[in-house]
Formats: C-alpha cells, sequence, structure tokens
C-alpha cells in the first residue's frame, strides 16, 4: 500500500523515460570523443598508404572540410575531436583511385567512428 | 461464438474506418522515417531503408532541448493553474449566491469570443505587468477555460449534497470541503481538464508568439515555424520535428485517456 504509487503507470512510464535518459547520456560519455578511424584499400583489397583523406561536414546548415589526413604504410587513418553528427568521408590517391563522398551518420555529435569497412578506392571513368 | 460472427462486420468496418483515419499519422511517421519525397509516384506504403538519422538532425538544428524546457515548463504552469483556478470556480458555481444566472451567462457568452479578439488588450495588460517575454507571460491566458469551469461544475453537482452538508455541520471550511473531499471524488474532471489544459498550451502558437522576444524563450510550435523558415525542403526532418512535437501531447493522452473519456461521459447517463 504504501509503495502502491510505484505501480501507478504515470511512475512506471515517466520513470522508464527517465532511466533510458540517464542511460543514452553515460553512453554518449563514453562515446563521445570525436573520434573517425578506418582503412584504405585499393580495388584488390590491399592497403594504399599515402592516400589523402578528406573530413567534411554537410547537414541542414553547414557544408565546410573539417580534416585532412593522409593513410599511413597499413592504409590506416584517424581523426579525432570531431563534433559532427553527420560526416562526410572522401578518399583518393592519383594513379589508384577514388572513393566518394559518402555519408557516414552518427546518433549523436562526436560519436566514435570505427569503420568496420575500408573505404575502397575505384578508378572514375570520366 | 455466435454473438462474436454476429458482430464481426461491424468490427471489421470499424477497424477498416480506424486504419483510414490513422494514414496521416502513419504517413508522417513513415516520412519522418525515410525522408523520401511526399510527391513521388507512385507513393510506397512501406518505409524503405528506414532510418532515425532525421531527429538527430532536428536535434541538432535548433535548440530543441531548450524549446522543449520551455514547452514543458509553460504547460505544466497552466495545468496546475487550470486544475486549482478551475475547481474554485466551478464549486462557486454550484453554490447559490446572487447573480448567479448572470454569472453562468457571462460566462457561456465570454466562450463565444475567439482569442484573436482580445489579443491586444492581453498584449497590453501583460505588458503593464512587466511579464513579456516570461513564462508567467506565455501562460497567463491559459490559466484558466470557461469549458474546464463547467466540466468542474458538472461533476461537483454529481456529488450527494448530504455528504457536503454533513461535512458543513461538521464545521470543515469550504476550501477543506473541496480539495479534501470532493476533489478527490472527480477524479476524471481532473484528468479531463489536465488533458485539455495541456494539449492547448502545448500546441499554442499565437499567444507565445506575440510574446515571445528572446529566441531562447521560444515554445517548440514557435520552433517549428523558426525550423521551417530556416531550412527549405526538408521533408524527412520536417516531419521527424513534427513527430518528436506531437509524441508528448500523445503521450499525456494515452496514460489519462480511461480518465479523460470518464470525466467527458459523466453526465451522459443518469441513475
Amino acid at each position: 500500500m504504501r509503495w502502491s504509487w510505484l505501480n501507478n503507470r504515470f511512475t512506471v512510464t515517466f520513470g522508464t523515460i527517465f532511466v533510458l535518459v540517464v542511460i543514452w547520456n553515460v553512453y554518449i560519455s563514453f562515446h563521445d570523443h570525436g573520434l573517425i578511424e578506418g582503412r584504405v584499400v585499393g580495388s584488390d583489397g590491399a592497403p594504399v598508404a599515402g592516400a589523402t583523406v578528406t573530413l567534411s561536414e554537410q547537414t541542414l546548415l553547414v557544408n565546410q572540410q573539417r580534416g585532412k589526413t593522409t593513410t599511413d604504410a597499413d592504409g590506416r587513418f584517424k581523426f579525432t575531436g570531431h563534433h559532427m553528427h553527420r560526416p562526410y568521408l572522401h578518399a583518393e590517391k592519383e594513379g589508384v583511385g577514388e572513393f566518394g563522398p559518402r555519408q557516414f551518420p552518427l546518433y549523436f555529435q562526436g560519436e566514435d567512428l570505427i569503420l568496420k569497412q575500408p573505404l575502397e578506392l575505384t578508378a572514375r571513368t570520366s | 461464438m455466435t454473438r462474436g460472427r454476429r458482430h464481426w462486420p461491424v468490427h471489421f468496418a470499424l477497424a477498416l474506418i480506424s486504419a483510414l483515419m490513422l494514414v496521416p499519422f502513419y504517413w508522417v511517421l513513415k516520412t519522418s522515417l525515410t525522408g523520401e519525397n511526399i510527391f513521388s509516384y507512385p507513393p510506397s506504403l512501406l518505409p524503405h531503408e528506414a532510418n532515425p538519422f532525421y531527429f538527430v538532425d532536428v536535434w541538432y538544428a535548433i535548440p530543441f532541448f531548450r524549446y522543449l524546457i520551455n514547452s514543458v515548463v509553460v504547460s505544466i504552469m497552466v495545468v496546475v493553474a487550470n486544475v486549482f483556478l478551475n475547481a474554485m470556480a466551478g464549486y462557486a458555481l454550484t453554490r447559490d449566491f446572487p447573480g448567479k444566472a448572470a454569472t453562468i451567462m457571462l460566462f457561456l457568452s465570454c466562450m463565444m469570443i475567439p482569442f484573436q479578439v482580445t489579443i491586444i488588450p492581453a498584449y497590453l495588460i501583460t505588458a503593464k505587468l512587466h511579464l513579456l517575454n516570461s513564462y508567467f507571460g506565455m501562460a497567463l491566458p491559459l490559466m484558466s477555460t470557461i469549458i474546464c469551469i463547467f466540466i468542474f461544475k458538472a461533476a461537483f453537482e454529481a456529488i450527494p449534497h448530504s455528504l457536503v452538508e454533513a461535512a458543513r455541520i461538521d464545521g470543515v471550511p469550504d476550501w477543506q470541503i473541496m480539495f479534501r473531499l470532493i476533489m478527490p471524488l472527480t477524479k476524471p474532471a481532473i484528468a479531463t481538464n489536465v488533458i485539455l489544459s495541456f494539449i492547448w498550451s502545448w500546441n499554442s502558437f499565437l499567444w507565445p508568439l506575440v510574446v515571445v522576444r528572446d529566441v531562447n524563450m521560444q515554445t517548440l510550435p514557435l520552433g517549428l515555424s523558426r525550423f521551417l523558415s530556416v531550412v527549405e525542403d526538408t521533408t524527412g526532418a520536417l516531419y521527424a520535428f513534427c513527430v518528436m512535437v506531437l509524441v508528448p501531447g500523445l503521450l499525456i493522452f494515452l496514460l489519462a485517456q480511461k480518465e479523460f473519456i470518464k470525466g467527458l461521459t459523466s453526465g451522459a447517463t443518469k441513475g
């Protein structure tokens, strides 16, 4: 009887929403370092070193380049400290090919993005 | 078994009509998840490549959380004031006093005056009280509604007079009779009042547009119009915004619908 208010549908509904919001914010706090990591490979699957990877932001209000880097010997690249929720990645290397620009939408600004699939450079026919 | 079989055509027809009524809401939800052009032909009934990222776009395109807090604060003020003030007015109308009939006629005639007609004097009064661009200023005109006063009046009149008289004989003051004896017995009327005042305040656009000066004090309907003016041709994000504005009102109604229906129909049958 004393705790019957806990069984009230308002308490259950808003309590559940509150708990979900807290859990989501805790998840965000552990995954918002602004990290984007990935690999660039050629059409044969071999890693491409020295490819230029460009990070840009294109949202409803903004269209701007935010970073540029080159891949290492293993074809890996890394960006840190981004504050975007719709990053675009574009990779290219002369003589090898081009990838993108392609969008990688995120669930919140600064979400860490570890690309599972490598960015595959393909030769573009003009 | 035979009774169920007899009624299936009625249930089928009602289910079909209900589904037709829900099509616009389904379409808004579907477009908010897919972003497809509403003018595309042929229109697809099922969502293709549904994703929640339009909701993320809306969250970051405008200060959505700030607008949400503003709407929640104003709505809570309106709901609390409505229940408190309308209950007192409804209780007063159940008592006999000189000019009671004239007062009721005055209330009924005021119901016929649209809010837009009174917006200029309302603005001047709010300005004189230095309440422009404030939560209280936004909530003030909505703090009492005549329809809800009559809902309370009808609910209070349904309570046996002998109960009230017995309390009065015991020396219980009027305000205690109302808040400790009568109000707990009129939960459907309270729920009706809560739902109606919440929905009216949540969807209120004209009065906040007139009163608010600061962008950070805007409520969700104003935020939606600002969103439309800033961004064009954003069907997915626009519909996502609509869904985000609709959900709280829908949630409140679904939680309190049983009491709401009871409150509206409590005077419909006698005995």
